[in-house]
C-alpha cells in the first residue's frame, strides 16, 4: 500500500511519466537565475574583450539577436514552440536538457 | 594582463562530444574546478560555447592550483605557538 514498491499507475505500467505541464513557482524561479548567469557570463566577457578593444562575432550576434532575461516575455521564458503541441507550446522544462541548454527565441508569430 | 577565471559549475554529463571537448581544451574536468586563461578572443569564444555550464570573472592575475585551493579552505581554528619536543616510546 505505502513505501517504494506500492503500485502506482507509473510504476505498474512502462512510460508513464508524471511531468506536470507546468512548471512549479521555484521551478521558474531557479531557472530565471539560470538564465541570468548566463547572462552574467556574456557580460563579463563582453567587458573584457572591450577592456582590450576586441570584440568576437559570436557575441556580437549574441547580443544582437538574444534578449535578456529581464527584456523576455514570460511566454517565452517558460514556454517553447513545439509544433505536436496543441496551440503550439509546451513547458521549457520538456526541452531535453533545459537546466543546461539556451532556448530564448521561437518563430515569429507563434 | 587580464584574465579569466573559469569555474566548472554544471556537469557536462550527457552533453554533445563538441560541448564536452571545449570543457577539455579549456582544461576543466570536474565540476567547481577553476581554471585561468588569459582574456583573449579565442578563450572568449571557448567561454560562449559552454556559457551555460561556466562562471566566469575577469581578474587581474592568475592563481595557481594551491592558491585558488588555500583561498575556499577554512580557517583552522589555532596556531601553533612553538612545537613540542615528541616523548619517545
Amino acid at each position: 500500500m505505502f513505501g517504494p514498491f506500492r503500485i502506482t499507475n507509473p510504476l505498474s505500467g512502462g512510460l508513464l511519466w508524471k511531468i506536470p505541464w507546468r512548471l512549479s513557482k521555484f521551478q521558474k524561479r531557479r531557472h530565471r537565475e539560470r538564465m541570468r548567469a548566463v547572462d552574467g557570463v556574456i557580460a563579463t566577457v563582453d567587458a573584457a574583450l572591450a577592456k582590450q578593444g576586441e570584440t568576437l562575432e559570436a557575441l556580437e550576434r549574441w547580443k544582437r539577436e538574444m534578449p535578456t532575461e529581464a527584456e523576455m516575455l514570460p511566454r517565452d521564458k517558460y514556454t517553447v514552440f513545439d509544433r505536436k503541441a496543441k496551440r503550439y507550446r509546451k513547458g521549457i522544462h520538456k526541452v531535453p536538457k533545459w537546466t543546461r541548454v539556451t532556448q530564448r527565441v521561437n518563430p515569429p508569430g507563434y | 594582463m587580464a584574465f579569466f577565471r573559469i569555474t566548472l559549475h554544471r556537469s557536462s554529463i550527457g552533453m554533445p562530444e563538441r560541448t564536452r571537448g571545449v570543457l577539455h581544451a579549456l582544461g576543466l574536468r570536474r565540476r567547481a574546478q577553476t581554471v585561468f586563461h588569459p582574456v583573449s578572443r579565442q578563450t572568449a569564444g571557448m567561454i560562449m560555447k559552454v556559457k551555460e555550464l561556466v562562471r566566469v570573472e575577469e581578474v587581474d592575475c592568475s592563481l595557481s592550483k594551491n592558491q585558488v585551493k588555500a583561498e575556499r579552505t577554512p580557517d583552522a581554528g589555532f596556531y601553533l605557538e612553538r612545537k613540542v619536543q615528541r616523548m619517545e616510546g
